[in-house]
């Protein structure tokens, strides 16, 4: 599992150098196209495809970082 | 020292306002029997005002902000709970928040090229960003032929295009687009509602800025004047207008650049204000009301957004106080131009069947209003114009520039803000100040 990974994603999309593995990414300012280009780049570094609705129920790293786990599987 | 100012929208106002305000002897020319130009009230119940033309702001539309404060108005929140309605392509789906039954790994490949291309606009000077010569010759459509490859990006772009910036992606710049997106603030702030450029509406309706700061200027404004030629020496200016020919020292043309491009100027103009190329705003904007905002009795948020026309999208843009429910419809980009082109009975009758499709439950509308900014004589389209391939190269480096005694104000003058309220505001602040450091005697003269 790549939480660390996910969680610089996360940063980087929403420009929050503050993000933990527990950070809510809708809760940080984080909307549905901010989103898509988290899903964007999970299929870029981690070869998964996500749905946006598999990122609402994973919306923070460490869980998003689990549903990339299960999927790559 | 007298200045004239032709235009009668935010950027002309807001211009006239801070010359009369330095002192300097002002009047304002404009072609329609009011003043607002690309903003515009619709009474739909007595007392309630719908926006028919600009509408939206956000906490970055600092200038417009301070004018709002300035003039007694205030604002409120675009209402967005509930879920969304979409009919893309043959599907028809009710989902939870915003975001549409479309590959999201897809759109998101879209937007991270839009925003690295975006990133790479020189706000300063559009003309002089990396490449620009590749990005202005091409079009939006042509672009996303060679850059989307799945087809909910390819579904998604045009709806995107006409939302953002009421652009046909076959007739616009991919410069264009790119200088559009950089200078609204990014994708995300351009279209989010809440902590985006959506976020609030201007109570009682945005026409209202300009009513004020019209009621300010008071006899400074003359109405139904539309001018035709512009002819300067080395002393003065003289502006012909219909029927009536004025002198002034200078002048700020505050209109749309289609517009301003069909006055006659002497000596004419070292570039053109608009091309062939150059292209009206595509956007029709519909309003329904209803005795209450029903919708959300159902759960609904009133956010629609259709593959198929005429209303491309609908968002709530009720009262605050719900005492009606409007719900605003636009029809944008290509559709926008098919669409004017029917006849009114036809544009109804399309309109309320889309409806009836979308939210089957609700009665019918008490008021049904339907504003043609593409066919709207004395603007041209609306938002803004829309630059076509190889406009920013030939337009771009004189739009702010002054030719002699004319100065140029309206939002298509503002790399910040482009297209905006915002950035008519900034441009008629700017129009103003180069006025007002220009001539000498503009502050002893009175």
């Amino acid at each position: 599992m790549n939480v660390d990974g996910v969680t610089a994603l996360f940063a980087r999309v929403l420009d929050d150098p503050e993000v933990t593995a527990e950070s809510d990414f809708f809760g940080l300012g984080g909307d549905s196209l901010l989103a898509t280009r988290v899903l964007s780049a999970v299929a870029r570094e981690y070869g998964v495809e996500l749905t946006f609705d598999e990122f609402l129920l994973a919306p923070t790293p460490a869980t998003l970082a689990k549903t990339i786990a299960s999927a790559a599987r | 020292m007298r200045v004239l100012v032709v235009g009668a929208g935010l950027a002309g106002l807001t211009a006239a306002d801070d010359l009369a305000a330095a002192g300097v002897d002002t009047t304002v020319l404009e072609a329609r029997g009011r003043v607002g130009g690309r903003t515009h009230g619709i009474e739909v119940a007595p007392g309630v005002w719908a926006d028919a033309g600009a509408a939206y702001l956000g906490d970055r539309h600092t200038e417009l902000h301070k004018t709002l404060a300035e003039l007694g108005l205030s604002t409120h929140p675009t209402t967005m709970d509930g879920s969304s309605r979409f009919a893309l392509g043959s599907r028809d789906d009710t989902r939870d928040g915003r975001f549409p039954p479309l590959n999201a790994v897809a759109l998101g490949q879209m937007f991270d090229l839009l925003d690295e291309l975006t990133a790479t606009v020189r706000l300063d000077a559009p003309w002089l960003t990396p490449e620009a010569e590749r990005w202005d010759s091409l079009t939006a459509a042509q672009w996303a032929e060679q850059h989307l490859h799945h087809p909910d990006a390819r579904l998604f772009f045009p709806l995107f295009l006409g939302e953002m910036m009421a652009a046909d992606p076959a007739t616009v710049s991919m410069l264009h687009v790119a200088l559009y997106l950089r200078s609204g603030g990014g994708i995300s702030y351009l279209n989010a509602f809440e902590g985006g450029a959506q976020q609030d509406r201007v109570h009682g309706g945005a026409q209202q800025i300009c009513e004020r700061l019209a009621a300010r200027l008071g006899a400074r404004i003359r109405l139904n004047l539309p001018v035709r030629a512009i002819h300067q020496d080395a002393r003065a200016v003289t502006v012909h207008a219909d029927g009536e020919t004025f002198r002034c020292d200078a002048l700020v043309v505050a209109v749309p650049p289609l517009l301003a491009g069909a006055i006659d100027y002497r000596p004419g103009l070292p570039a053109p204000r608009a091309t062939e190329a150059t292209g009206r705003g595509c956007a029709v904007k519909v309003q329904l009301v209803y005795p209450t905002p029903q919708w959300r009795d159902r759960g609904l948020s009133g956010w629609s957004v259709s593959s198929t026309g005429p209303l491309l999208s609908t968002v709530d843009d009720s009262p605050p106080d719900g005492e009606v429910g409007v719900l605003t419809g636009f029809v944008t980009g290509a559709e926008a131009y098919r669409f004017a082109a029917l006849p009114a009975g036809a544009q109804r009758t399309q309109v309320l069947s889309q409806v009836a499709r979308l939210f089957p439950y609700l009665p019918a509308p008490i008021g049904l209003h339907i504003s043609d900014w593409v066919s709207e004589q004395y603007s041209r389209g609306c938002y803004a114009a829309v630059f076509g391939p190889h406009d920013w190269l030939r337009l771009g480096p004189r739009l702010a520039t002054a030719h002699g005694r004319v100065h140029w104000a309206g939002t298509e003058t503002s790399t910040e803000y482009f297209g905006l309220m915002e950035g008519a505001i900034r441009s008629g602040h700017r129009a103003a100040m180069e006025v007002l450091s220009s001539y000498e005697s503009v502050g002893r003269k009175r």
